[in-house]
């Protein structure tokens, strides 16, 4: 029972930044390779107010993601103005600069050897209700005029602008939720893990939540939670394989890309409406087959 | 102003070890580039592909006992089959769907991350050392210190950018490649065969991730996450004008000068982050790079 | 003054000179139409007024306000609606979306209603949803609110295309090549819906068209260009006989 509780608190703080990566990557179409080190920030600083600063857990987190945020506005700054590609390059070096200023103050952060001593107070009920709000909210923005807009542009910057869309603007919303979500996870994470260190924070990660993100489908927050759960609770079972992960990860991902590249679910989103329409679709091939019985 | 001879022989010094760094950030950062230059998106896998590239070389022919041309020959030999590979597993099917680059992108990193995993695999998280491949690891010239590796590494990747120039300007291959990039339908209409110029790029590319694999592991150590080192590439890049092949060596060179600065006067950790922090006021300042292509959707 | 004012505009790419010395006045009510074979640079001539690129050379005003030099998206709010040559509707939305996105710049309510649904977001989008429908009825489109643009006609996603456009509440309206890839009945009901529109809500119209019998019936003025420069103004039956027009189009005789 614990393993499971253990596996699943892992999978809903997982599954918070990925749902930040689909706002990011799925709605607006830019890709964020330093995403895992808005993760570390998150979990840092609300560590350390919470270890060294002598903060309250809810206090922290607040300002912990509020930090993340504007660290999110000074790398995004220059950046969401120009072509998507500069996001991803420029949010990698970022992640690389990161871990060398962790590992660097160790007199803060501890460096390589990691920060210890966080008190575990994430518990499974705090994870999954924070995962289940985040992904009401996404949902909601989805469907809101920032995530029309934010499909606009991913398709035709241009005609978005063309129809009065401010793009460098509605870019940098989508970038700071995505990183105010991940930031959020990452405070889960410290106060779950109790022990963070630079070396987990890597762009392999925020690869890892890209690949998740599209394994479910790049176009559907359903689709995308789904991938992430599946993914990330994958290996966690599967723990003898941990090398083969990446290998078996990527072999399955190629598959998706080249014979279905719009992942598991397509644009399939879990709306009352749709669930109604499967339903009764459903209903009418099974309805058919008893009739002839 | 008057300096003084000990300083003066260090700032020698910071620039020649500058340049050697620039040198093997510009074989990564042309890499990068020409894949950018003809199918526009950022490829995510050439760090680990350099990674990869490098580890089979040390098996197959350092670990052996292979000489310095040897190794280098069979890294680049091995960094254009991978990149081959790539080509035909993650970018071929959406090359020819006109696919949206969110697939190249994604393609990309998962290749990265394949090749990454292979290698761990096979290696753990060990690191591995090149032999010693020079009689005197380094060279004495009046008072100046040179590893014999930089020294190399400078003269075989001058060498190979002005092989790459040349093709690039002057055969027929060269005018294909531009062609295919400036514009891939109207080139196959004109009855070049884009898949096959597509194809050789990538294995041009490769030649130059496995090269520039094997210095950073002569440089450093061979370790399963060398790749990472990609970043310097895609910084140099970034400065010099994406696309531009020009731009990613002026671009490496400035870095690898600006970074081996930074490492005297901070070490090594902040002189990453003032690295970063120079691209980013760069990218505020003159987005379009050095050498100021701009890449425009069309209207 | 007139509503918009084109004043001797230069525009160059590389050592082409796509636009050169091009002036034009559009008021309210007034149908422009701008022709010439290929290449004569008058998509370059909406990219500079709607602001896709700067003008090299010369002033733009619109209403009374220099957009010369102006982001795009803020001369699409002063009052500039487009469309384009291949039809450019978002992907990934539905009819009714690709006309919303045009409305929700102006859409009054901040990011908490972006993740809530909070009372404001709420009336904003209902507001939203009934210009749509009021748009899509113009151009006859109403009945396909739901579906996805992909799924219909090519002459259904240009009245979708111009919906969105009417969407921006345009006072200047520029329509790149509707008429390309319509066949004959699609091109007669543009032409009407053009009129009409033009008729209903009053806006200046600028127009390039290769189909010569649209423009020629529904166009108060036209512009002639050929290779970047103007060569001929005048009304339809001024154009038709400029012997300078028909070499242009026909070649010369040699």
């Amino acid at each position: 029972m614990a393993l499971v509780s253990n596996i699943l608190t892992q999978v809903f703080i997982t599954l918070i930044s990925v749902v930040g990566v689909y706002v990011l990557t799925g709605l607006t179409g830019m890709f964020s390779l330093g995403q895992a080190a808005f993760m570390a920030i998150g979990s840092y600083a609300s560590g350390l107010l919470v270890v060294k600063g002598g903060m309250a857990l809810a206090p922290a987190i607040v300002l912990a993601v509020l930090m993340t945020t504007l660290v999110g506005y000074l790398v995004g700054y220059p950046v969401v103005r120009l072509r998507r590609d500069y996001i991803s390059l420029v949010t990698l070096g970022f992640g690389e600069a990161i871990a060398a200023l962790l590992n660097r103050m160790t007199s803060l952060t501890g460096g390589a050897s990691g920060f210890t001593g966080i008190p575990r107070r994430t518990t499974l009920l705090l994870a999954a209700v924070s995962a289940v709000a985040a992904i009401i909210l996404v949902a909601f923005f989805k469907t809101s005029k920032y995530g029309r807009q934010c499909i606009a542009l991913r398709g035709d910057e241009l005609a978005a602008k063309a129809m009065g869309i401010n793009v460098t603007r509605v870019k940098m919303t989508a970038f700071l939720l995505s990183v105010a979500l991940t930031a959020y996870s990452g405070c889960l994470y410290a106060f779950y893990m109790s022990y963070v260190d630079p070396s987990g924070f890597g762009w392999k990660k925020s690869a890892d939540w890209v690949i998740m993100v599209f394994f479910g489908g790049v176009n559907s927050l359903t689709g995308s939670t789904l991938g992430a759960f599946i993914l990330s609770a994958l290996p966690q079972v599967l723990r003898g394989l941990q090398n083969y992960r990446y290998v078996i990860y990527a072999v399955l991902v190629l598959l998706i890309i080249n014979f279905k590249p719009s992942g598991l679910l397509g644009e399939w989103e879990l709306t009352p409406r749709n669930l109604a329409r499967t339903a009764r679709s459903l209903g009418r091939k099974f309805g058919t087959r008893k009739e002839t019985h | 102003m008057f300096l003084g001879e000990a300083t003066k022989q260090m700032s020698l010094q910071i620039v020649i070890n500058g340049l050697a760094t620039g040198s093997v950030y510009a074989l990564i950062a042309t890499g990068f580039a020409l894949i950018f230059n003809i199918l526009k998106f950022s490829n995510f896998s050439h760090g680990a592909t350099m990674t990869a590239a490098a580890f089979t070389a040390y098996f197959l022919v350092a670990a052996k006992g292979g000489g310095l041309a040897a190794t280098l020959l069979a890294a680049a030999l091995a960094g254009a089959l991978i990149a081959l590979f790539g080509e035909f597993f993650g970018f071929r099917r959406i090359t020819l769907k006109h696919s949206s680059p969110t697939y190249f992108f994604v393609s990309s990193i998962t290749l990265g991350t394949l090749y990454e995993g292979l290698v761990t695999i096979r290696v753990g998280s060990n690191f591995y050392n090149f032999p010693s491949f020079f009689k005197n690891p380094t060279i004495r010239i009046s008072g100046l210190v040179i590893s014999t590796g930089d020294a190399m590494m400078c003269i075989i990747s001058l060498v190979a950018l002005i092989l790459l120039a040349y093709v690039i300007q002057k055969t027929r291959l060269g005018r294909a490649l531009r062609a295919v990039s400036f514009d891939r339908d109207t080139a196959q209409l004109m009855g070049i065969n884009s898949t096959r110029i597509i194809q050789l790029t990538f294995v041009i590319s490769g030649l130059l991730a496995g090269a520039a694999g094997t210095f950073l592991g002569i440089k450093y150590t061979l370790y399963p996450t060398l790749g990472s080192l990609v970043v310097k590439g895609f910084i140099a890049s970034v400065i010099g004008g994406l696309g531009s092949l020009v731009g990613a060596v002026i671009g490496a060179v400035l870095l690898g000068l600006i970074e081996t600065l930074l490492l005297s006067l901070l070490g090594s950790g902040y002189s990453t982050i003032a690295t970063f922090g120079i691209m980013l006021v760069f990218l505020l300042v003159r987005p379009q790079g050095i050498a100021g292509s701009n890449i425009q959707e069309k209207a | 003054m007139a509503l918009l004012e084109v004043k001797n505009i230069y525009k160059s790419f590389g050592g082409v000179k796509a636009i050169q010395d091009f002036s034009l006045e559009a008021d309210a009510g007034q149908i422009l139409g701008i022709i010439g074979p290929n290449g004569a640079g008058k998509t370059t001539i909406f990219n500079v007024i709607s602001g896709v690129y700067p003008a090299d050379q010369g002033t733009v005003i619109l209403n009374g306000q220099d957009i010369t030099k102006m982001e795009q998206y803020r001369i699409t709010r002063l009052g500039m609606g487009r469309t384009f040559q291949n039809i450019r509707l978002f992907k990934g939305l539905t009819v009714q979306e690709n006309v919303m996105c045009a409305f929700d710049p102006k859409s009054q309510y901040k990011i908490l209603g972006g993740l809530l649904p909070t009372p404001r977001r709420r009336s904003e989008e209902k507001r939203g949803r009934e210009q749509c429908m009021k748009y899509l009825e113009v151009v006859g489109m109403a009945d396909y609110a739901d579906e996805r643009p992909e799924n219909l006609s090519y002459g259904m996603q240009r009245r979708v295309e111009i919906a969105r456009a009417l969407m921006c509440e345009p006072k200047v309206l520029l329509l790149d090549e509707p008429a390309a890839g319509l066949n004959p009945t699609e091109v007669s009901e543009l032409t009407e819906l053009i009129q009409r529109i033009s008729k209903e809500i009053g806006f200046g119209i600028l127009l390039i068209e290769h189909r010569l019998e649209l423009v020629m019936s529904i166009s108060h003025l036209i512009h002639v260009q050929n290779f970047g420069k103007t060569i001929a103004v005048g009304t339809p039956a001024q154009v038709q006989h400029d012997p300078q027009v028909i070499e242009a189009y026909l070649g010369k005789e040699e």
